[in-house]
């Protein structure tokens, strides 16, 4: 039997380490046969504009670059832009906070397509029909 | 004639690459059809199994040995 779940994630940081990490569970999750849906709020919203390219918190942003070669070289782990591109494939549905949107004075067509922009009711809908619930931030 | 036609290469990777490869590998398959997957992540060997199970595919085999934990997935209906 396939399995039907959903799972909904909320990311509400921009930094490299809490994008791969909300990266890697909904394109996982896409891969079990989940519908995967990522809410990105606050700073999370960074990770859904055009030729994002995060970076690891404070001081530690200046070792991003040779953090990312870490990854690649020990764990095959590609590159930011590269599991985004994966995860849309694999039909991981992203969202953006609209109440961040307008904090944050971004415009939909900065963001990359095929983005939903949403309220919380509407995605607390989503997330109360998920077996699976993750808050990253 | 030959069961299984193609072995995924999945040496040196981690978490999650290993399943999205086999994730992409299966998607190109018909029902029926079998792979082998060669893994060294130990991760794997809880993941493909739980991947099987949860994606309607049938794990029909594991091996370990020097080169890595074998798996041969059979796709599903």
């Amino acid at each position: 039997m396939v399995r039907q779940d959903k799972g909904a994630i909320v990311v509400a940081e921009g930094s490299y380490d809490k994008a791969m990490a909300s990266l890697f569970l909904a394109t996982t999750a896409a891969g079990l046969g989940m519908e995967a849906h990522v809410f990105c709020t606050f700073f999370g919203l960074n990770l859904l504009k055009r030729k994002a390219r995060p970076k690891l918190p404070g001081m530690y942003r200046l070792f991003t670059g040779m953090f990312e070669k870490k990854m690649k070289r020990l764990a095959g782990v590609e590159g930011f832009q590269e599991i985004m591109e994966t995860a849309k494939d694999l039909g991981v549905r992203f969202y953006a906070c609209s109440t961040s949107m307008a904090a944050l004075g971004m415009k939909k067509d900065q963001l990359v397509d095929g983005i939903e922009v949403l309220g919380a009711s509407k995605f607390l809908d989503i997330a109360a029909d998920s077996r699976v619930q993750l808050f990253i931030g | 004639m030959k069961m299984v036609d193609e072995t995924l290469d999945a040496r040196e990777l981690m978490c999650p690459m290993p399943m999205v490869k086999l994730t992409k590998a299966m998607r190109r398959r018909v029902p029926g059809q079998e792979l082998e997957m060669l893994s060294d992540d130990p991760g794997s060997v809880e993941d493909v199994p739980a991947w099987s199970s949860g994606t309607g595919n049938e794990l029909i085999g594991t091996a370990t040995d020097d080169e890595g934990y074998h798996f041969i997935i059979r796709k599903g209906e």
